[in-house]
């Protein structure tokens, strides 16, 4: 069956061999086929299954003489696939790809409907695998500012990120150390990115993590450096999601190749790396997952730290970064769980407020001119007042906390009525003009 | 005495948010009959009351009292226009680029508010530049440029190819203060460098105009014909004189721009001037439509809060300018979706529907914030509305002409 299916659809053309194994087949399936189930199919029985190996399984179960137990077909020869998309790069037979998931998976990931959305953030794919390796990461991840702020949902850091005072300082860094040949200043900036994930990574997925971090600032490729920034700055913007296609078995190859250096200014002496080690234990941002790493992980974290902060003025900002790290725990521990966002702006934040407040008593004594501006109503109510007031308490018409309110304002009217400022209607106006800050009401 | 008795009944004990039977809206409503009636004697007595009981610091009530005395005090006192002229200033004067982020960005964090309309309009203009690859966008909001980063990381990441954008921000008020005009010239670095580091081709142009945003030049907005248009209109719809409002639209058509969004907050407030019935109308819906604001505040942002008294302090200027400002020098003149709808529809354009990933993209952004915000589209009306506690309180809709 597998051979007829082959002998009607194949394309076999002379003279195109798959760039690492020239004996290859190369398979070129209609889409519809390479979608269908049910492709190998048992010559006994006619069940359809979705893989060779389901289906030699199978046929065990039917009892079947020595001989024909074996294969039938030929010697195996290896398969490569292409993709049926005519537009596509994987439609020439040298950029074939040799697993048949593989191809299914790409033509899905690239010309298919994206049927799959994560509830979280309704992010949509095509392959299902996909999807689901998706969901159990979103919303586990978070992300970084320069500042220190770590942030789980990605707007709100991009939008704080637009703003950040970090962002402001480090482009100026960023032009000052124009001695990076080739690369472009956003190539540089992002390299300033801590892709802060789920605290154990461990193995391949951590190789992914990185190549594709580090794949836009390659310098081993320089003729298009400007769309491998691009791209770059796609995939660090983007989650390690497989959907990352096949891109991704080149960047495990470039990691390994990747010189630590490359990152650092290479005119700059490289601090050593137990001085990084413990910077993570400041930020207190990853925790024992250093020990849990590849050897050549702590090594790549601490050149993105590096670069950070390797340029002329190092010195400083390596300081300023442990000040920013202790002030973010203070802060963080002063304030409530919502600010983690003042926290960033670290000691601004009790600024701020007072500053407000200042600002609220210059104002509001202003206004106080225009309500003790009117000379026509002085005093006219005069005892009238008094009476309704008592008469107003007995009702009780305020809640608790205005009764209290009341009687020390009433205080203030028996005793200093020459003192304080009339209104219009001849009766102290604290209450609005007043610069008490009155949280006990609150 | 006895008349006095009767009218100060004790209003029935109500926690909740049965607005109209709250302490301020019955002192208030009185006070605003009074007015309407003229009774001098009767007014003294409910401004003294409510003096007494307000504070711009204390809960919601204390609050809204504070400012909606303020406010008809100086609406009695025919300084409506003047008084809104010093407040505003002052508040200019107060602007930093510092306070203004932080207020934004903290409002943002705390409450959809003005997210909701950042995320439906930009799902809105992305599907309708998809595949163009020069980008312009006329933005006339109240948001501070907050609504691009994302916008901006969406063409960066969404696209093979990340188009060109350019972005021109119009800030129309009737006083062009120095403060929001030093706030914008930092805002612009900020995006600039930062669309640096998303890699996109951008340009940003601030224009500032004093006046009314009807009698902006079209000129000065330099539309390119080989670029896809975008007018994005968050919050300022409201600033144009009433009159006016469907002579703005008419030039809006005559740009042909591809999409045209519109991000307003749900209240009928255009009322009519302080002598008539309408008056009493207009100033309940007002007393109504910010308690639900200052509501949302309390409920979203921690108890001391100094990016919510900001918020409440320009609140308080937006109900001064309401009740006491002449209506053709008001600027908070908020319609109904359904009016508004009915103004886009007279000048030439039809809404677009919006789309599915759109609104899963707004539920998703919702599911974020605190309990009781809600999303939903309207059956009468295009667009969806942002609901807090079963109350429209934001509506975003896109629109195109024909």
């Amino acid at each position: 069956m597998l051979e007829k299916l082959i002998a009607e659809e194949a394309i076999t053309p002379n003279g195109f061999t798959h760039i690492n194994n020239p004996e290859a087949e190369v398979i070129a399936l209609s889409p519809k086929t390479l979608m269908a189930t049910n492709r190998f199919l048992c010559e006994i029985c006619g069940k359809g299954f979705q893989r060779d190996q389901n289906l030699q399984l199978h046929r065990r179960g039917h009892n079947l003489p020595w001989k024909l137990k074996q294969r039938t077909t030929k010697e195996v020869r290896k398969r490569v696939y292409v993709c049926p998309e005519k537009s596509c790069v994987h439609n020439h037979p040298s950029r074939a790809l040799g697993d048949l998931t593989g191809i299914k998976k790409h033509f899905c990931r690239k010309h298919g409907e994206k049927k799959w959305k994560c509830a979280k953030c309704s992010k949509c794919y095509a392959v299902q695998s996909d999807w689901k390796a998706h969901s159990k990461t979103c919303g586990t991840r978070e992300y970084k500012c320069d500042c220190g702020t770590i942030f789980s949902r990605r707007d709100s850091f991009i939008t704080h990120r637009a703003f950040c005072d970090a962002l402001a300082e480090e482009t100026a860094r960023v032009t000052a150390a124009s001695h990076f040949n080739n690369v472009t200043p956003a190539a540089v900036g992002n390299v300033n990115y801590h892709f802060v994930g789920p605290p154990v990574l461990a193995g391949p997925t951590m190789a992914q993590h990185f190549s594709s971090i580090f794949k836009p600032i390659s310098a081993n490729r320089p003729e298009n450096h400007l769309d491998s920034t691009r791209q770059g700055a796609l995939s660090l913007w983007t989650s390690t999601d497989n959907n990352n296609d096949n891109n991704d078995h080149d960047n495990l190859q470039d990691m390994h190749q990747l010189d630590p250096v490359l990152y650092a200014d290479p005119h700059q002496n490289h601090p050593p790396p137990s001085h990084y080690q413990s910077n993570w234990g400041v930020f207190g941002v990853k925790t024992t997952s250093d020990h849990e790493v590849n050897v050549s992980a702590p090594s790549l974290f601490s050149t993105q730290n590096e670069s950070h902060q390797t340029h002329p003025t190092s010195s400083m900002s390596a300081t300023a970064l442990l000040q920013k790290a202790a002030q973010m725990g203070s802060t963080s521990s002063a304030t409530t769980n919502h600010s983690s966002f003042l926290g960033s702006f670290g000691l601004k934040a009790n600024s701020n407020i007072t500053t407000a407040t200042a600002t609220l008593v210059q104002n509001e004594n202003k206004f106080c001119g225009l309500y003790g501006a009117n000379p026509m109503m002085n005093g006219v109510l005069g005892n009238d007042l008094e009476n309704e007031f008592s008469s107003l308490e007995q009702l009780q018409m305020y809640p608790p906390s205005k009764r209290r309110h009341i009687q020390i304002d009433q205080e203030h009217h028996s005793g200093n009525n020459g003192g304080q400022t009339r209104d219009f209607l001849g009766v102290g106006i604290q209450p609005i003009c007043h610069p008490r800050m009155r949280f006990d009401h609150v | 005495m006895d008349h006095h008795q009767q009218y100060f009944s004790p209003p029935p004990h109500h926690h909740d948010s049965v607005s109209a039977n709250t302490w301020p809206s019955v002192l208030l409503m009185e006070a605003a009959h009074a007015v309407a009636e003229k009774n001098h004697h009767r007014l003294k007595h409910l401004m003294w009351l409510l003096n007494e009981l307000s504070s711009p610091y204390g809960d919601t009530n204390q609050k809204l009292s504070a400012y909606f005395l303020q406010s008809l005090f100086t609406c009695i006192m025919d300084s409506g226009d003047r008084c809104y002229q010093i407040l505003s200033s002052a508040a200019d004067k107060m602007l930093s680029f510092e306070s203004t982020r932080n207020m934004e960005l903290k409002f943002q964090e705390v409450s959809p508010w003005t997210t909701f309309g950042h995320v439906a309009c930009n799902g809105a203009i992305m599907e309708a530049f998809n595949g163009k690859t020069k980008l312009h966008i006329i933005d006339v909001s109240t948001t501070y440029c907050t609504q691009w980063p994302t916008f901006m990381d969406a063409i960066a990441t969404g696209t093979d190819q990340t188009p060109h954008l350019r972005l021109t921000t119009v800030i129309a008020a009737k006083f062009c203060g120095a403060g929001v005009q030093k706030v914008m010239r930092e805002i612009s670095h900020r995006m600039e460098k930062f669309a640096r580091l998303m890699g996109v081709p951008f340009k940003l142009n601030v224009l500032h105009h004093s006046g009314d945003l009807s009698e902006l030049n079209m000129k000065r907005l330099d539309i390119q014909d080989d670029e896809a248009l975008a007018i994005n209109l968050n919050g300022t719809f409201r600033s144009v004189c009433s009159h006016r409002r469907d002579h703005l639209l008419s030039m809006f058509h005559g740009l042909n721009p591809n999409i045209l969004t519109i991000v307003e907050e749900e209240a009928d407030l255009n009322m009519g001037s302080f002598n008539g019935f309408e008056f009493l109308k207009g100033f309940q819906e007002c007393l109504r439509w910010f308690r639900v604001y200052f509501e949302a505040l309390d409920e979203s942002f921690p108890t001391t809060s100094s990016q919510r008294l900001m918020l409440e302090r320009s609140a308080g200027r937006a109900v001064m300018n309401l009740v006491a400002c002449s209506p053709e020098e008001s600027v908070e003149r908020r319609e109904t979706a359904a009016k508004w709808s009915s103004r886009l529809h007279a000048c030439g354009f039809s809404p677009v529907r919006c789309r599915d990933e759109v609104s899963d993209d707004v539920v998703a952004l919702l599911r974020r914030y605190r309990e009781g915000w809600s999303t939903n589209t309207a059956e009468t009306v295009a667009g969806i509305f942002l609901r807090w506690k079963e109350t429209p309180v934001v509506w975003a809709s896109a629109w195109k002409p024909i």
